[in-house]
């Protein structure tokens, strides 16, 4: 930076140099700061500690081991155990198929989504409580009633094929029930409150003038939204896919209800493992369990 | 109509039965800085709004260089401006920000880049085209936001409060600043402020506006000065007010009966407003600027008052210090508290001093109760 000659300049170097003299008193303040959020926090991170984090690793450690038969002793640790979940056509083509239903649900919630983002933001404060306890309104339904809902509208020459052939769109009955189709609109549908919530919240914090800068400009409402309210909801965006992206791939009722065996997802492959597995037998340790 | 940059013709606008605006004329001339003043919910902002494009008017007609603009939406108007929470685009460095509304106008690599180096030498701030807006200080983002709308080169530039959320040091500078750019670059300029000082500071003409109407359009001082509506009077500058009867009526002269045994005689082009025919036994108020009252020590000046000079005597009950001037208050008769401002007091005053008050009879302002 060249021009200094001019007084707002002056003024924020000589705020850096305050703030840089302060550096060794802010230091034992940040101390005391930071104390005081973890004395608040100690509670829940030593339940997560216990619960979770403990369980996890050890998971983790019994994935390497081999035990023949029942015999603990005769332990021997290796990454066979690895070696043989990733030979399995079967778990790699049903992990393969949870990472894509879960992508096509996400963007489909996407797509369902921002535009019911963009109508909170625009509405007034009275109408977004009305739009968010709407949009929220799923969460209240037990997942698996509102999954036999679904049951009911998609099951073959259910409500929905019954209506499309009446208006003559199809000729037989869809087979959105059983499928991949099916699994993806549950899960869609599940999960698509948090998609539109964490895309309004990112586009509430957008200072409603910038639009209007924008719009001064000349810039039509279009072009305003792909340059300016787009990339500035992307952090709410993000968080959206990530939300049910791992929500979707960890959900198991849906895949259960709406895809059954056809679709065999790597949840469901897990637990039927686990069943069959445990019924007699020491649950072997897999890494199925540490994927899971 | 061509002669003035923005013509107004009966405009008004009504949200749900709340009229913000009735029936406004206003004409601004090219190159100048005209100010919008009121308190909040005047119209001012309204109004702005209605010449950006933001809203349409209910009724009225608004012809912006001659062209009837009424339903054009703002990003066909080619205008410029700067808004109160700055409104940078925060995703966008410097450049990137000046860049957009150039875009838009389709010019060549060379031409976009030569008028931004223009623009951020005429605020002062070359060398910074790579910061993020959260990088600078609150003054810098609003000079870049200023450069962003010249640097389009609009008709008009629209600036809605500007400065009110600045500290009062960088209000003072940027003001000044606003004035040198406005001038240097001749763009016809829209101010809305609730600052009348900023007002009174910056403006070629002030346009005083209160429930949706305008008070009074005139030059600064004709503002101050001339105030033709009491609403105008009372929102420009502080006054004393003092109630009395008017209890007789000359050819150029009312003499109003303050109290048992104080008549104030004043001119009857004093009296504000329209109306200036008044009667005896009308109620009236009677206003004088803390500015224009000066105090004297008793014994001072004794002599009988000069003719056109309003002389009292009063009691000191308070003084404040504020830094360039002072602020006394007094009291006549234990009744009338009256407020003065000067630059100097006496070593000798101090409160519950006597003291003699005067005014000229020309500056008292009088308004019909």
């Amino acid at each position: 930076m060249e021009n200094v000659g001019y007084t707002s300049d002056q003024k924020m170097s000589t705020n850096a140099k305050e703030s840089l003299k302060l550096t060794p008193n802010s230091k034992g303040k940040k101390f005391k700061k930071y104390t005081a959020a973890i004395l608040l926090l100690a509670p829940l991170l030593l339940f997560i500690l216990a619960f979770f984090v403990v369980p996890m690793i050890y998971v983790f450690y019994l994935s390497f081991i081999e035990v023949e038969g029942l015999d603990i002793s005769n332990a021997s640790y290796s990454i066979g155990n690895y070696l043989t979940f990733f030979s399995d056509p079967y778990f790699l083509r049903s992990l393969w198929m949870t990472v894509k239903v879960s992508v096509y649900a996400v963007i489909i919630a996407l797509i369902l989504g921002y535009p019911i983002a963009l109508t909170m933001a625009k509405s007034s404060a009275r109408m977004r409580g009305y739009l968010t306890l709407l949009v929220a309104s799923p969460l209240l339904i037990s997942v698996v009633v509102r999954n036999f809902g679904w049951y009911l509208l998609l099951v073959p020459n259910g409500v929905i094929d019954q209506f499309l052939m009446k208006l003559g769109i199809i000729d037989s009955p869809l087979k959105l029930l059983f499928s991949v189709e099916g699994v993806v609109i549950g899960l869609a549908n599940s999960f698509l409150p948090f998609m539109v919530l964490s895309i309004a919240t990112s586009l509430y914090n957008i200072d409603p003038s910038l639009e209007k800068a924008s719009s001064i400009l000349g810039t039509s409402p279009f072009k305003t939204f792909l340059t300016v309210t787009l990339p500035l909801s992307l952090p709410g965006v993000v968080a959206g896919i990530v939300l049910v992206f791992s929500m979707s791939m960890s959900s198991y009722v849906t895949p259960a209800l709406m895809g059954g065996a056809n679709v065999p997802l790597f949840q469901l492959s897990f637990m039927s493992k686990l069943i069959r597995y445990s019924a007699g037998h020491l649950v072997r340790p897999s890494p199925i369990f540490y994927l899971a | 109509m061509i002669a003035s940059d923005v013509t107004i013709r009966g405009v008004s606008k009504r949200f749900g039965t709340n009229i913000v605006l009735q029936n406004i004329d206003l004409d601004i001339k090219q190159g100048e800085l005209l100010t919008l003043l009121g308190p909040s919910g005047c119209g001012k902002t309204t109004t702005l709004n209605a010449i950006a494009g933001f809203l349409d008017p209910d009724e009225g007609e608004l012809f912006i260089k001659g062209k009837k603009m009424n339903g054009v939406p703002p990003y066909k108007r080619d205008l410029g401006m700067v808004f109160q929470t700055y409104s940078l685009f925060p995703h966008m460095t410097v450049y990137e920000n000046l860049v957009f509304g150039l875009k838009v106008r389709k010019l060549k690599k060379e031409e976009t880049d030569s008028k931004i180096k223009r623009a951020l030498e005429l605020v002062k701030l070359t060398g910074l085209e790579k910061r993020y807006p959260r990088e600078l200080s609150g003054g810098q983002r609003q000079r870049v936001a200023i450069a962003r709308a010249l640097v389009v080169e609009p008709e008009l530039l629209l600036l809605d409060e500007p400065l009110s959320n600045l500290d009062a040091k960088l209000r003072h500078e940027l003001r000044a600043e606003i004035k040198r750019l406005q001038k240097e670059v001749g763009v016809t300029t829209i101010f809305v402020t609730h600052d009348q000082e900023e007002a009174l500071s910056m403006s070629d003409r002030v346009v005083v506006m209160n429930q949706g109407k305008i008070e009074q359009i005139g030059t600064p001082t004709e503002i101050y000065q001339n105030p033709q509506t009491e609403f105008v009077f009372q929102f420009i500058g502080k006054s004393n007010r003092f109630e009395g009867l008017v209890k007789s009526v000359e050819d150029s002269y009312a003499n109003i009966q303050i109290d048992e045994g104080w008549v104030i005689r004043t001119q009857k082009e004093n009296i504000i407003g329209k109306d200036r025919i008044y009667h005896t036994q009308d109620a009236v108020n009677l206003y004088i600027r803390p500015e224009l009252i000066s105090i004297k020590s008793v014994g001072e000046n004794l002599g009988v008052p000069e003719k056109e000079i309003v002389q009292k005597r009063a009691v000191i009950k308070q003084m404040n210090y504020l830094g360039s001037q002072w602020e006394i208050e007094v009291s006549i008769n234990g009744v009338h508290h009256l407020q003065v401002i000067g630059s100097s007091i006496e070593d000798s005053w101090s409160i519950g001093t006597e003291v003699s008050v005067e005014w000229k009879m020309s500056d008292i302002r009088l308004t019909k109760k």
